[in-house]
């Protein structure tokens, strides 16, 4: 569904993606890995639109995307997920959630995505008129995740949403994760929560100085011993085993 | 007693031409991110617009104000999209790209005075609006231009807290007036939305130069006095906060007014900024103004 081919890109004159390629296949969740100033967010950007890549290409359905301006790339049915952080302060909750369905112009379609943004976070339902400034890390969380379903996408990134909350918030944002790749939704994650996004995903990379480093599937990378030295301090722990997301 | 109710109408009707100006200087400043120092040049050539239409298409001074907004809202688009948006662009996108904008809003202005001269000429024109005699309430005698000024100030104000708070459009404007990434994460069209944010802030301004015609006469250099109370006005109520500006453009136009009837009416610009130090001292983020707000 999405294809990433040999893309180059940065900021201004810093070049931060060395040719990067990686493909999702449809209905799949996919993990994006790796540690601070790795480039992820940066090919996240990059493909969303938000950064133009210098060289490379980038394929959804299809269709050339890259270049192109970000909100045509969401009306193409690709949404970046925002994190919690950047939810609107100053807007409710539900403004919040009616402005992720801007490209959307029928009332019922809006309607049908509102109902169904609250039956996978009834939370945010109970929240609806408050101001989104007064919510919990993990709520912000789920009213961005929400955000990105209300145009109806095929696709949805999502740029580290277990960042900066407690490992139960966690889990249950990921079980949530789970539901909707469940109903047909396609899932690009980022993540730096190695451990709980390779249960999560079927097929993970993993990027290094701008390029995938490392890739496979899920549960193949999470004995791999590169994977474990790097990004699971060794061992992974025995409570993993009893953990599950779907 | 009755001097002092007819100087606060006075006051209030000239603060609410000061608010207009400062609620499309916060809101060019919150959408795109400029202080625009061009933009008393804007209400002049609003008001210079208002008189054109006013005499050329016979229409009556609510049509004038509407048309005048509408053609000056879309020459402030037209600026956006040749000039300014070069100079954002070329900054990285819509950020404080240091000096460069400021500079440019200094030379916009002396463009638009030259070219404001070169079409309509030096002289200072009255705006020849027929208000009648002034209504007489009790010993106060209100002067109808005052009045007018203050109701269609507190229309255009309403609409525009209606737009901005109840469509989808203004969901948009108030989106990308936040965090422009993030609403391109939305779909939202954010350049389109900037040539928008300007031009309404442009058409409010127009409405100020219109609204004022029939009360001081409309000539090239009109633009400097303002722009400088309508960015005290908007310090005054706190930088960016549309409500701050209509407080602070009211309160800076009621302080000018009493200074004037009280105290001497020769140094009547300096009380803006009396009341500009005096809120500074206390509140240094202006009356409505949240702690300062870092853009990224």
């Amino acid at each position: 569904m999405l294809r990433v081919e040999g893309v180059v890109g940065g900021y201004g004159s810093v070049q931060i993606l060395n040719g990067a390629t990686l493909n999702v296949g449809e209905g799949r969740i996919v993990a994006l890995l790796g540690g601070n100033g790795t480039g992820k967010s940066t090919l996240l950007k990059s493909i969303s639109g938000l950064v133009k890549p210098w060289r490379g290409s980038i394929t959804f359905n299809g269709e050339r995307i890259d270049g192109l301006r970000p909100d045509l790339i969401v009306r193409r049915g690709l949404v970046q997920v925002t994190q919690g952080k950047d939810a609107y302060p100053a807007m409710t909750v539900e403004e919040n959630l009616r402005l992720g369905a801007f490209v959307v112009r029928d009332r019922a379609r809006i309607a049908r995505a509102l109902e169904r943004v609250y039956g996978y976070f009834p939370i945010l339902e109970q929240k609806r008129k408050q101001l989104s400034g007064t919510l919990s890390g993990g709520q912000l969380q789920m009213l961005c995740i929400g955000r990105g379903l209300m145009s109806e996408p095929r696709m949805i990134m999502l740029d580290e949403p277990s960042a900066a909350l407690a490992p139960q918030v966690v889990l249950d944002i990921f079980r949530t994760i789970a539901r909707i790749a469940r109903d047909g939704m396609t899932v690009l994650m980022v993540e730096q929560n190695v451990r709980m996004a390779l249960l999560l995903a079927s097929y993970a990379y993993v990027i290094r100085d701008g390029v995938i480093h490392i890739e496979g599937p899920a549960d193949a990378l999470i004995h791999d011993d590169n994977v474990r030295l790097s990004y699971l301090g060794g061992t992974v722990a025995s409570s993993d085993a009893g953990l599950s997301l779907h | 007693m009755s001097y002092f109710i007819d100087l606060v109408i006075v006051g209030l009707s000239i603060g609410m031409v000061y608010a207009l100006v400062a609620i499309g200087i916060s809101l060019i400043y919150s959408g795109l991110d400029i202080l625009h120092f061009a933009h008393g040049e804007i209400y002049m050539l609003g008001a210079f617009i208002g008189l054109m239409v006013f005499h050329n298409l016979g229409l009556d001074y609510t049509m004038t104000l509407i048309v005048a907004m509408v053609l000056t809202g879309l020459v402030g688009v037209l600026i956006e999209r040749l000039f300014y948006r070069r100079l954002t662009q070329a900054g990285g996108g819509y950020t404080v790209a240091g000096m460069g904008m400021i500079i440019s809003g200094f030379g916009m202005s002396i463009v638009l005075q030259n070219v404001a001269y070169l079409i309509w000429g030096p002289k200072a024109v009255p705006f020849p609006v027929p208000f009648g005699m002034p209504i007489e309430i009790g010993d106060l005698s209100l002067p109808p231009s005052y009045i007018w000024i203050v109701c269609a100030g507190l229309v255009l104000m309403g609409s525009l807290h209606l737009f901005l708070k109840h469509t989808r459009l203004g969901l948009a404007v108030r989106a990308v007036a936040h965090n422009k990434d993030i609403a391109y994460l939305m779909g939202i069209n954010v350049p389109l939305m900037i040539s928008l944010i300007f031009g309404i802030g442009c058409a409010l301004g127009a409405a100020a130069g219109v609204l004022v015609g029939p009360i001081n006469y409309v000539q090239v250099l009109m633009g400097l006095g303002v722009i400088i109370k309508a960015f005290a006005a908007a310090v005054v109520g706190g930088f960016g906060s549309l409500p701050g500006a209509v407080l602070g453009g009211l309160l800076v136009g009621v302080a000018e007014s009493l200074g004037a009837g009280y105290v001497s009416g020769s140094y009547k610009d300096i009380y803006a900024f009396l009341l500009l130090i005096l809120v500074l001292m206390v509140k240094p983020s202006g009356l409505l103004g949240v702690e300062a707000r870092v853009k990224a």
